[in-house]
């Protein structure tokens, strides 16, 4: 370089223009993206010519994205929870419907036939959560106390156990106990939540092996899901 | 554009507020696709620019309030590095440009150097003007064309580092400009 030589201070202005502008690249790049992490100094310097060049912006019209964007957009982002309800309940009816009847009736045998005098209605739930793709079906038989799981997808994360609890409606979650490792479990209700079985919730967290030591989840709740009538 | 109202959505979305977020879209979406589409000129590719900008936002709008820019630039300026990486990304052995604050462990200016920044940019483009016309055109070439040292030499037809002092004597007359 032949030109006049800058000062240390215009030296730091210009990596940082140059680091803003998106021109800095291999060595320089790493060695700004180090320093912003580390010199407040630089940080600021950087911020500094944000703020000055995205002046070039406020010529720049808006111009209204097409709806299509932003309905990508929130599918995109909130995959699950945005399917509308119509949707999710073809799904579920033309699915998972089918896959809990068929894990009911092969989980619980002795419900085939079923006694005349007494309707078979059984309550069933997939159960699903946001931190990973465990999933669950549990069917569960509110005259016997049986209920029934499988499980779809996942499992727990290393060095930890998935603990089955139930909920009531603004109560402490029960316990009914670490599922094992095999894909079908079955887990005893127990007698004091039968006749409550419409407004359970069941949910999974991990725990420590062996479960949550004082009875009460102490681990992530990994899957949830509310029980509805089949 | 209010800058209160906006700060306020990204302290709600970095909590993962959704009614806020689908706010600020609608707020803050048609000047973002504008950029990106100045950047990239093409509807489509200006579209996905702009979903992957606002997707950066859902996922980094709790690193805002470390950062120290003003709200607006803080959106606009991922918007521009997203379409830029974009544009770049056919390119080989291209880095993305970081999104801003991402990586910052410092804290940002003060308010009153904001109150100078924003003073300053009103010059901008007058400083701009003021430069010689091609460092001018350098600078914006850059910025809202995402040009690099290889592609601003080649077309004012100046060797990679008589571009390179082009813009260091550009930039730091620039900042000279607007804080004069």
């Amino acid at each position: 370089m032949t030109d006049d030589p800058l000062t240390p201070r215009d030296e730091d202005d210009f990596l940082a223009a140059e680091y803003a502008l998106g021109l800095a690249e291999g060595e320089d790049l790493t060695a700004a993206r180090d320093r912003l992490r580390r010199d407040r100094d630089f940080a600021e310097r950087v911020a500094l010519w944000q703020e000055r060049l995205v002046v070039m912006t406020d010529g720049i019209a808006p111009v209204t994205p097409g709806r299509k964007a932003k309905k990508e957009l929130i599918k995109r982002l909130f995959p699950k929870q945005r399917v509308p309800l119509l949707e999710r309940l073809w799904v579920w009816k033309g699915f998972t419907l089918a896959a809990l009847i068929a894990l009911a009736y092969f989980a619980m045998p002795t419900l085939r036939p079923p006694l005349p005098e007494a309707p078979l209605q059984l309550y069933a739930t997939p159960l699903r959560g946001d931190v990973d793709d465990l999933e669950l079906l549990a069917v569960v038989d509110p005259a016997k106390g049986d209920v029934a799981l499988r499980r779809i997808s996942g499992g727990a994360p290393s060095g930890r156990v998935l603990e089955l609890w139930a909920i009531l409606p603004d109560q402490a979650p029960i316990s009914l106990g670490v599922l094992p490792t095999e894909e079908n479990a079955r887990v005893m209700l127990p007698q004091a939540l039968r006749d409550s079985v419409p407004l359970l919730t069941l949910a999974i967290s991990d725990e420590p092996p062996g479960g949550a030591p004082e009875g009460s989840p102490t681990g992530a709740i990994r899957a949830v899901g509310a029980l509805s009538a089949l | 554009m209010d800058r209160d109202e906006i700060e306020g959505l990204i302290a709600r979305v970095a909590l993962q507020d959704r009614a806020a977020f689908e706010e600020l879209y609608d707020r803050v979406s048609a000047k973002l696709f504008g950029v990106c589409l100045r950047v990239l000129t093409k509807r489509a590719a200006a579209e996905d620019a702009m979903q992957d900008t606002f997707v950066k936002i859902w996922k980094n709008a709790d690193r805002y309030q470390a950062n120290g820019l003003s709200p607006m630039t803080w959106l606009i300026t991922i918007a521009r590095n997203t379409s830029i990486d974009r544009l770049r990304a056919r390119r080989k052995g291209h880095q993305d440009i970081d999104t801003p604050g991402l990586d910052l462990a410092a804290p940002g200016p003060s308010p009153e150097q904001f109150a100078i920044a924003a003073s300053e940019a009103a010059k901008l483009t007058d400083c701009l003007d003021a430069l010689e016309a091609d460092r001018g055109a350098a600078v914006r070439g850059a910025y809202l064309d995402g040009q690099t040292y290889a592609e601003l030499a080649d077309r004012f037809n100046v060797p990679l580092n008589t571009m390179r002092t082009w813009l260091r004597r550009g930039l730091i007359a620039l900042r000279e400009c607007m804080s004069a």
